[in-house]
C-alpha cells in the first residue's frame, strides 16, 4: 500500500468529509451575522482555490487575481444597483451626484439581471483569455508574468478610482437592497446566503479537482515542471496556460459576485494590491498544490485575522509574517505537506510491518 | 525515394558569428543517420533548428513534403518529429508513468483534454515502452530520483511514446554502461525498421554499430557524408575529427 495522500479515492473521501463539515455549520449556528461572516470565508476559499489551480497546478504565479475578482464584484454591484432603480428614478445616485443625468453605456447591460450576471462573469473571463493569450504567446512567464499582472491590477485600480461618475470612485457602489433573482430575494444575513456560497464552493472545487485529474490537468502540471520540454511533445504551452488562467479568472469572478451579494458593497479596495497578494499567501500557507489545502489556508488566515486580529491589533501582522516565514522555510508546500508527510510515515510503517514476517521467517542460507 | 527531411542551405548567425553556414542534408525515410563532428561543429544547433527551438537566419526545412521553416516547436512536434535532448530533459516532479502519459500526445487540444480522463490505447503502449526501457518497476517513482542512465531511457521512452516519423537523438548513450549501450544499439536497429532516426553521437564504436549513413559536420557546414567505411577513410575527416579522437 502506497501513501494514502496520493490515493484518488481517499482524496475524494477527504473532500466529501470537508464539505459535510461545512454543511453542518448553518444547522448549528443561529447567529445571522456570524453566518454571513463565515460565508465570506467561503468566498475567500473560492479565491484561494482559483490561485491553487493557476499557480499550484499551472505554475502561473498571478499577483493580480484582484482584477477578475474586482470586475466580477463591480458587475454584480451594478446589477444589484440597477435592480433598485425604478421607472420614475432610473439613474443611480452615484451618477446624479457626479453631474451625469443619463445612464452611461457601460451600465446598459446591467439593467437586466440575467445579462448583468453574464457580463459580471463574462468580462473578467474574457479579459483573462485575451490578456493571457497575449502574454503567454509572447512566452512571458514566472516573475515577469507576476509583475505584468500586478501592473494590470494597478491600472484597473486607478481607472476605477478615477472614473467617479461611472464607478462611484473611492466610495464605490453600495446597492441599497439584496440581490433578487426573479421574485426571490437572497438575504445575505441568513442561511440562504451561506448555502449559495457553499454550493458555489462545492461545485467549483469538484470541477477544479476533475480538471486536475483530466489529461488537461496532467499537461498543465508537466508545463509547471518544464514548459520548454512540453512544447517538444506537441502541446501548445501558451494555449494550455491561457485556458487554465481563464478558468482561474472565471472562479475569481464568481467569488467577486458572491462577495458583493454578501456584503452589498464594492469599492476599489477589492482591487487593492495587498488583497491580491493575500490570496497568494493563503494558497502558499495552505499548500498551493492541494486545492483543499489552499481553501483551508484561506479559512485559517482570514479567521485568524478576524479573531486574533481584533485582539492583537497590528501585532497580528507580525504573527502572520512570522508564520509565513516558518511555512516557507520548513513547509515549502504548505500545511498540506504535513498531511502528506504524516500519511507517508504511516505507509512506510505498515509496509515494514507486513514485510517483516516473511523476512524474519526466511532463514539465512549461510546458516 | 524522396528524403523525409530535407535541409536546404541552412544558415544561422548569432550576431556576426555564423554557427550554421550553408548546411544541406537529406535524410531518407527508414534510415539511421549519424551526425558527428568536433565540439562546436553545430550539431545541437542543427537539432534546435530542425525542431523549431531556434529560427534559421536563412534556408529552408522540408519535412514529409511540408515546409516547416520557422514553425513553433509544438507544430513541428505534431508534424511527427520527436526529440531527445543532450542533457536529458524529463519532467522531474512527475512520476515515470506520468512522464510517459504526457508524451503520448495523440490529442493536444486543451479543451478536448479537459473532458478526457481515460486515454484510449495508452495502457498497452505504456506497458510496451516501459518494458522496452526497463522502467516497469519504477513507474510510480518520481522521475527526479532516477539515475542518469534511467533518465536517458525515460527520455528515449518519451520519444517512443510520441511515435514520431523522425526521431532526433542527441547523445543518447552518454552516461550509460557497456551493457546499456549494447541494448540501445539493439533497440535503435529495431526502430530503424519502422522509423527514421538522426543520432548525434561522439562514440565512434556506437556509430559504427548502428549507422546507415554518417554525416560529418565541421564549422557549421557539411564536411562529408557516406557510409562508415567511406567516412573513416576520408582524409579530411581524419584531419578535423577522427585524428583528434585518436590523439585524445
Amino acid at each position: 500500500m502506497g501513501n494514502l495522500y496520493y490515493n484518488k479515492t481517499a482524496q475524494w473521501i477527504a473532500y466529501a468529509a470537508f464539505f459535510a463539515a461545512l454543511a453542518i455549520i448553518p444547522m448549528r449556528i443561529d447567529d445571522d451575522f456570524l453566518l454571513n461572516q463565515l460565508a465570506t470565508y467561503g468566498v475567500y476559499g473560492l479565491l484561494a482555490l482559483s490561485i491553487s489551480l493557476c499557480w499550484g497546478f499551472g505554475g502561473i504565479l498571478n499577483l493580480g487575481q484582484g482584477i477578475a475578482f474586482g470586475l466580477g464584484a463591480y458587475g454584480m454591484a451594478m446589477t444589484m444597483q440597477m435592480q433598485s432603480q425604478t421607472v420614475e428614478n432610473p439613474i443611480p445616485p452615484i451618477m446624479l451626484n457626479n453631474g451625469l443625468d443619463y445612464l452611461p453605456y457601460l451600465w446598459w447591460p446591467f439593467q437586466n439581471t440575467a445579462s448583468g450576471l453574464i457580463f459580471a462573469l463574462g468580462i473578467p473571463t474574457l479579459f483573462c483569455a485575451v490578456f493571457g493569450r497575449i502574454m503567454f504567446k509572447a512566452r512571458v512567464s514566472g516573475a515577469f508574468f507576476a509583475i505584468m499582472t500586478l501592473a494590470m491590477l494597478s491600472a484597473f485600480y486607478t481607472i476605477i478610482l478615477d472614473q467617479q461618475a461611472y464607478t462611484g470612485g473611492v466610495n464605490g457602489i453600495t446597492p441599497p437592497s439584496p440581490l433578487r433573482l426573479g421574485s426571490f430575494e437572497i438575504d445575505p444575513y441568513s442561511s440562504v446566503g451561506y448555502w449559495v456560497v457553499f454550493f458555489a464552493l462545492l461545485i467549483a472545487t469538484v470541477v477544479a479537482k476533475l480538471i486536475t485529474q483530466s489529461s488537461f490537468g496532467l499537461v498543465t502540471q508537466a508545463i509547471r515542471d518544464d514548459a520548454e520540454r512540453v512544447r517538444f511533445l506537441g502541446y501548445s504551452v501558451s494555449g494550455y496556460e491561457t485556458v487554465i488562467y481563464s478558468i482561474s479568472g472565471f472562479i475569481a469572478a464568481i467569488a467577486g459576485c458572491l462577495w458583493v451579494m454578501l456584503v452589498q458593497y464594492v469599492s476599489p479596495a477589492q482591487l487593492d494590491v495587498g488583497f491580491s497578494i493575500s490570496m497568494v499567501i493563503w494558497a502558499a500557507i495552505g499548500g498551493r498544490m492541494s486545492l483543499i489545502g489552499s481553501i483551508i489556508g484561506a479559512f485559517v488566515i482570514q479567521g485568524g485575522q478576524s479573531y486574533l486580529g481584533d485582539a492583537f491589533l497590528s501585532t497580528w501582522l507580525l504573527f502572520l509574517g512570522g508564520f509565513f516565514i516558518l511555512v516557507v522555510r520548513f513547509l515549502p508546500n504548505g500545511l498540506a505537506s504535513l498531511v502528506e508527510a504524516g500519511l507517508g510515515l504511516i505507509a512506510i510503517k505498515s509496509k515494514t510491518a507486513t514485510s517483516h514476517e516473511p523476512n524474519g521467517a526466511k532463514p539465512f542460507p549461510a546458516e | 525515394m524522396a528524403g523525409l527531411l530535407e535541409i536546404h542551405h541552412l544558415c544561422k548567425s548569432f550576431d556576426t558569428i555564423k554557427v550554421i553556414d550553408d548546411f544541406s542534408l537529406e535524410v531518407v525515410e527508414g534510415t539511421l543517420c549519424c551526425l558527428v563532428g568536433p565540439n562546436g561543429a553545430g550539431k545541437t544547433t542543427t537539432m534546435d533548428l530542425i525542431t523549431g527551438r531556434i529560427k534559421p537566419t536563412s534556408g529552408k526545412l522540408v519535412f514529409a513534403g511540408e515546409d516547416i521553416t520557422g514553425q513553433d516547436e509544438h507544430v513541428i512536434a505534431r508534424a511527427g518529429i520527436g526529440r531527445k535532448f543532450q542533457v536529458p530533459a524529463v519532467l522531474r516532479d512527475l512520476t515515470v508513468r506520468q512522464n510517459l502519459t504526457v508524451a503520448f500526445s495523440r490529442q493536444t487540444n486543451p479543451f478536448f483534454n479537459l473532458l478526457r480522463f481515460n486515454v484510449p490505447g495508452l495502457k498497452d503502449k505504456l506497458d510496451e515502452i516501459a518494458t522496452l526501457a526497463g522502467l516497469t518497476h519504477r513507474l510510480d517513482e518520481r522521475a527526479g530520483i532516477l539515475s542518469h542512465g534511467e533518465t536517458q531511457w525515460l527520455e528515449i521512452g518519451m520519444v517512443l511514446m510520441q511515435s514520431p516519423r523522425l526521431m532526433l537523438m542527441d547523445e543518447p548513450i552518454a552516461g550509460m554502461t557497456e551493457g546499456e549501450i549494447e541494448k540501445t544499439a539493439r533497440i535503435f536497429k529495431e526502430l530503424r525498421k519502422s522509423t527514421t532516426l538522426i543520432v548525434v553521437e561522439h562514440d565512434m564504436g556506437f556509430v559504427r554499430e548502428i549507422a546507415d549513413v554518417v554525416t560529418v559536420m565541421h564549422m557549421g557546414s557539411l564536411l562529408a557524408q557516406g557510409t562508415i567505411q567511406q567516412i573513416e577513410s576520408d582524409p579530411r575527416v581524419r584531419d578535423v575529427y577522427l585524428g583528434e579522437q585518436e590523439a585524445a
